[in-house]
């Protein structure tokens, strides 16, 4: 007996057009064996991504899936979810479509607070357009429109999100793929904004001119930069530097949730109560 | 949980169709298991080959690290699965150095 990803594959594309060692397969075996674990019907699972090598999570997985414009996937998933707020609405974005073109969209989601969980693939380049800069991309590192080495400061998603008003922050890294599945699934869980960022590889695009030409090479440095939250905690600003912590960052139980105050929304046209006032968020806080 | 049905009496088995030849599932065994053989038909030139099956821990590591959905280890109750030995520890490291490649 071994895991059986087929059931919820279409099996008759694999197999898929990513390139050996890619990470964006282990994104989605972890992502797959979470909800596996749920034991959510695929019936109740809308997938949404964008453009980008992890556009393809719509077209490989066999839940109800929408594959959508650049950047756009949280825009089109908040519609989805406040159609169905029973249903389970998860984003599959990379770092080009969910931290540059779509940004605003993402600010916006967390900002909501609304039921949906993003999969932000960051592999620190624009892959399928062939290696120009993204806004994670390390200073210092060649890419085809920075040949002379690039010179922008990178951004943190994960600070990001906390900063908009997410109310579940998480970061894992492909080369731990049973840690990036429990974060999946308590992100997945967990009612309000889900922002889970996977650090995963692209030797081919990303490596091929930064002395990383194998996936093992692009993983290893990738296990470089990162350490865990706890150890992270301990250090001092100094040792901080260029270190991404990994695991659960933030966590807010309590933080209202999009959907539930569009009901209350609906009751005031439905004339069931009256209309919203400061007051009543007032007394919330 | 949906379940696989394995092969009997196989701990590890791959599905040929789909692999790439990464060399991600032989970098990762802890038990030298698997290693690569030439293919000229293959893309990379390579495929998986399984070279020690009685060796094999069920760590499950190569199912993880796989991204293509290609190589499968059966549940521990259906299998009973070897000890990681001083001879696997140091097969694997040969293969890691010989680049992946079958030894010999």
């Amino acid at each position: 007996m071994a895991f059986n990803y087929d059931s919820y594959l279409r099996v008759e594309k694999m197999p898929t057009l990513w390139c050996w060692g890619c990470g964006d397969g282990v994104i989605l075996k972890a992502f797959i064996r979470a909800v596996d674990k749920l034991g959510w019907s695929k019936d109740d699972v809308c997938l949404v991504s964008g453009i980008g090598c992890s556009g393809r999570f719509s077209s490989y997985t066999d839940f109800n899936t929408v594959h959508t414009t650049h950047g756009r996937t949280i825009a089109f998933a908040t519609g989805v979810k406040l159609a169905n707020p029973t249903k389970h609405v998860v984003c599959v974005a990379g770092d080009g479509d969910a931290l540059a073109i779509g940004g605003n969209h993402t600010i916006h989601g967390c900002r909501r607070n609304i039921d949906i969980s993003l999969i932000l693939i960051n592999n620190f380049i624009y892959g399928l357009t062939n290696s120009q800069t993204s806004p994670t991309t390390p200073q210092g590192m060649w890419t085809v429109s920075q040949k002379a080495g690039n010179i922008d400061p990178t951004f943190d998603g994960c600070k990001l999100a906390i900063a908009a008003g997410a109310s579940f922050v998480a970061r894992e890294n492909v080369t731990e793929p049973r840690k990036l599945e429990k974060v999946i699934l308590e992100g997945l869980k967990h009612r309000g904004f889900s922002f889970i960022e996977a650090l995963s590889n692209c030797h081919i695009n990303l490596g091929r001119k930064n002395k990383m030409n194998s996936a093992m090479e692009n993983l290893d440095w990738i296990d470089s930069i990162t350490v865990s939250k706890a150890k992270y905690d301990k250090m001092s600003d100094e040792e901080r530097l260029n270190l991404l912590p990994t695991g659960i960052l933030h966590q807010d139980n309590e933080a209202a949730e999009y959907c539930d105050m569009y009901e209350e929304i609906k009751k005031v046209h439905q004339k069931q109560r009256k209309v919203i006032t400061q007051d009543d968020f007032a007394k919330k806080i | 949980m949906t379940a696989m049905k394995a092969p009997e009496n196989t701990p590890v088995w791959v599905d040929e169709s789909r692999c790439k030849a990464c060399d991600m599932c032989v970098a990762v065994c802890p038990a030298g298991v698997l290693a690569m053989r030439q293919e000229p038909t293959s893309t990379l030139g390579s495929m998986v080959e399984i070279v020690a099956l009685n060796d094999c821990i069920g760590c499950n590591e190569c199912e993880l690290a796989c991204p293509d959905f290609a190589i499968y280890v059966a549940d521990n109750k259906d299998f009973k699965f070897a000890k990681l030995t001083e001879q696997s520890k140091a097969r694997s490291k040969a293969i890691i150095e010989n680049k992946y490649r079958v030894l010999g």
